[in-house]
């Protein structure tokens, strides 16, 4: 009926922005300055972990720079944000996604 | 005619096994009489003390009782080398200065590069300690047994740079045969955070060393490359440890950066993360500046630029610069760090980056520290901004990102001139000085000491270290492949247990670092692959375990030296400006003042110190081996 909101069925697509930055860049094809964005399929279920190993799936480069060599846990070479927040404050690597969010693939920085 | 023939060249002396690695021997000078001599050092010590910071501390300890200040004659200026200086590993001509610091009156151990290291060690020599004041402003001149301390009026007032230019037409040498470290007029008017400056570009910055060796009333140390034999126990061990290493820094996807651009990503990385400082903390936004210009490939590729390495590197890292275009067009600078994009740019409100680099440049040829350069001009800017100060006070208007303001401003202060005298004396006495609302903007830490170019309320770590360190900067911050002594690889970095357990676990890397003769950066690789070098130059068996004992060692022992110094744990705090909340940017939801103390507890408690003395715990200095300090820090049991 108009005006009244449609019961959803089931999950609408909802996406994530990969956002791949500076040196990162490097591994999904840039050359290693500015940013590089994708959009990355949400579903049910889906988390930072889920999304990120399908997208490193793609990119095998960035696959053995973002991962533990077993590939149980994040490596420390590269900084995930999610929303502009590192991991393990608002979201980690199992918190579930609705859709909308940006991570953010950031070099490791050893500064000085 | 061969740069060499006008050196009075001894004939090379064969390594012995007594010596592989080592010269063996330290220099002392004392500035007053003129005496130079030499002690050798023994195998033991060589053992337990390393080089570099391990050397320092001991020297520090054993001869600077608590009534010698820092600007007292019998102050000791220690210019150290370590183990693997002059042998064939990237970037291994690194000197350490150790001194009792003009900020925070305390211990200091502050790093340099270029050639300095690799020369002593030719020299003959592991370390220079230098003591008293000499008569008039001199210079020591080193050309392996021939130790001089010489006049040096005909370098007073002059820049750093002017000064080693002067040195190298004066023995007619230049390039790897001749180091030159020398103070600017900073230093020479002791200017409370002056610097010492070698090498077209390498800064020994912390503390107020350049003070120190003003105060001393020595201008320059200036080296020969020497003639005596160096040789590792192992040298093709030592080469195939180096290989290693230099392959690591070349590939790991964290360092390889590092190696490609140095420290220059830093500006772009850390605006992500809201940990660049802009305009002396007051916001994390970088507004409209186009941030692909300081991603690292612009900042290098916008200049004509050579490399400009250090011993035995192969990084791409230091660079000698020209400025193509602008009001500073045509002049030849050094490529700034990231503390000088920071210091000398973004904390200032300057984000042209060629007025950065030359800013950069002159803050080092007059000699001071970037870092506290940027806290003090930062907090001018900004107090003029709000009207806490004014322009009759400061002698002119100074707003943000003026760079031929900020210039004035330098001189000002490096010559004691007008409002400059007071701003030399760094912002925390400054500020306090002046009071009121200004005192409420200024960035230090409670001790006196100058925070690193970051903003670190977006990174605790930094903070925590900062404020409870025992040398006048960063004590154990960064962690640097931390999980290799069982810290945890991430942590939340806002929570303050988390991360005061890390800085707490990853205490004494940077000690071993800094003891090994060479560069941060290139040592920017596991313990254990250092040990193994280590062991291969030395013929010791060095692992991973022994550099973990000694770094804890050399930090009970620089802290055991401050608390004789009256530093204790009530100063352990970051200013309200330091510590306070961001107004905006990634980090505006986190407020460290809230865990700070609980932050000190838990610190305290994983490094095994008493959190109301701050003293190293007694079973600690036991299992340390360091029976004599325990006595010295409780009295006979």
């Amino acid at each position: 009926m108009a005006g009244k909101a449609q019961p959803r069925a089931s999950r609408e697509p909802a996406s994530a922005t990969i956002e791949v930055t500076t040196w990162v860049t490097k591994h999904v094809g840039g050359d290693g300055t500015g940013t590089k964005r994708f959009d990355e399929d949400v579903g049910e279920g889906d988390t930072p972990r889920t999304v990120l190993r399908r997208f490193t799936g793609r990119f095998p480069d960035l696959d053995s720079a973002l991962w533990s060599p077993d590939h149980s846990e994040l490596g420390s070479h590269i900084e995930v944000l999610v929303n502009d927040e590192v991991l393990g404050v608002t979201y980690e690597l199992d918190t579930p996604l609705t859709g909308g969010e940006r991570i953010t693939l950031l070099g490791q920085f050893m500064g000085g | 005619m061969s740069p060499t023939a006008t050196t009075t060249r001894t004939s090379a002396q064969p390594a012995t096994a007594a010596t592989h690695a080592y010269a063996g021997k330290i220099l002392r000078v004392n500035l007053a009489t003129g005496k130079t001599w030499t002690e050798a050092w023994s195998e033991k010590d060589r053992r337990e003390y390393l080089g570099g910071i391990g050397l320092g501390a001991k020297i520090l300890y054993e001869e600077v009782g608590p009534k010698v200040e820092w600007d007292h004659p019998d102050n000791r200026l220690v210019f150290a080398t370590g183990p693997l200086a002059g042998l064939p590993v990237w970037g291994t001509g690194g000197l350490t200065v150790i001194t009792r610091g003009a900020l925070t009156g305390g211990a200091t151990s502050t790093q340099a590069n270029g050639f300095f290291g690799a020369n002593i060690k030719y020299s003959g020599y592991d370390a220079i300690v230098m003591q008293g004041q000499a008569k008039k402003l001199s210079y020591l001149y080193i050309n392996d047994d021939v130790v001089e301390v010489r006049d040096a009026a005909h370098l007073a007032g002059k820049d750093t740079w002017e000064t080693q230019q002067a040195l190298e037409a004066e023995h007619n040498l230049s390039g790897h045969r001749l180091s030159v470290y020398a103070i600017g007029p900073a230093g020479e008017n002791l200017v409370r955070f002056a610097a010492i400056h070698g090498d077209y570009g390498h800064v020994a910055s912390k503390n107020g060393c350049g003070a120190v060796m003003g105060k001393k009333k020595l201008k320059a140390v200036c080296i020969v490359r020497g003639t005596k034999a160096l040789a590792a126990h192992d040298t093709r061990g030592l080469i195939q440890a180096a290989d290693d290493i230099a392959h690591d820094l070349k590939t790991d996807p964290s360092t390889s950066t590092l190696y490609n651009f140095g420290t220059l990503p830093g500006v772009v990385n850390l605006s992500k993360l809201g940990v660049l400082p802009i305009k002396n903390y007051t916001t994390n936004l970088t507004g409209d500046v186009d941030m692909k210009e300081w991603e690292a490939p612009a900042l290098r590729g916008g200049f004509d630029h050579r490399g400009h390495q250090c011993n035995a590197c192969g990084m791409r890292h230091c660079h000698i610069q020209v400025i193509p275009k602008g009001r500073y067009e045509g002049e030849r600078v050094d490529e700034p760090e990231y503390e000088g994009w920071s210091g000398a740019g973004w904390t200032i409100g300057l984000t042209d980056k060629y007025s950065v680099s030359w800013l950069n440049t002159r803050i080092d040829r007059a000699c001071v520290d970037v870092n506290e350069f940027g806290w003090v001009c930062g907090w001018v800017m900004e107090c003029m901004e709000k009207g806490y100060l004014t322009e009759k006070q400061v002698g002119f208007r100074l707003t943000w990102g003026d760079t031929e303001g900020a210039y004035k401003l330098l001189q000002m202060i490096s010559h004691r001139r007008g409002f400059g005298d007071i701003l030399a004396e760094g912002v925390k006495r400054a500020s306090e000085k002046i009071g009121g609302k200004a005192a409420e903007c200024a960035i230090y830490t409670q001790k006196g000491a100058s925070p690193r170019g970051h903003d670190h309320r977006g990174r605790w770590e930094e903070m925590l270290d900062t404020c409870t360190s025992s040398n006048g900067t960063m004590e154990s911050a960064n962690p640097t492949f931390q999980t290799e002594v069982g810290a945890p690889g991430r942590i939340n970095p806002f929570d303050g247990e988390q991360v005061a357990k890390l800085v707490g676990m990853i205490r004494g890397r940077r000690h071993f670092e800094d003891s090994l003769g060479g560069c941060t950066f290139t040592f920017r690789t596991k313990m254990a692959n250092l040990a193994r070098a280590l062991s291969a130059a030395t013929g010791w068996d060095y692992r991973l375990e022994d550099a973990v004992r000694f770094g804890n060692r050399t930090a009970a022992i620089l802290r055991a030296f401050n608390l004789r110094c009256g530093i204790g744990t009530e100063v352990e705090y970051p200013s309200a400006r330091y510590g306070s909340q961001p107004v905006d940017g990634p980090a505006k939801e986190h407020d460290i003042r809230k865990q700070w103390d609980r932050m000190l507890d838990v610190w305290y408690e994983t490094v095994n110190y008493d959190r109301k003395t701050g003293k190293p715990k007694r079973e600690l200095l036991r299992s340390l081996d360091l029976g004599w300090l325990e006595k010295d820090l409780y009295g006979k049991k």
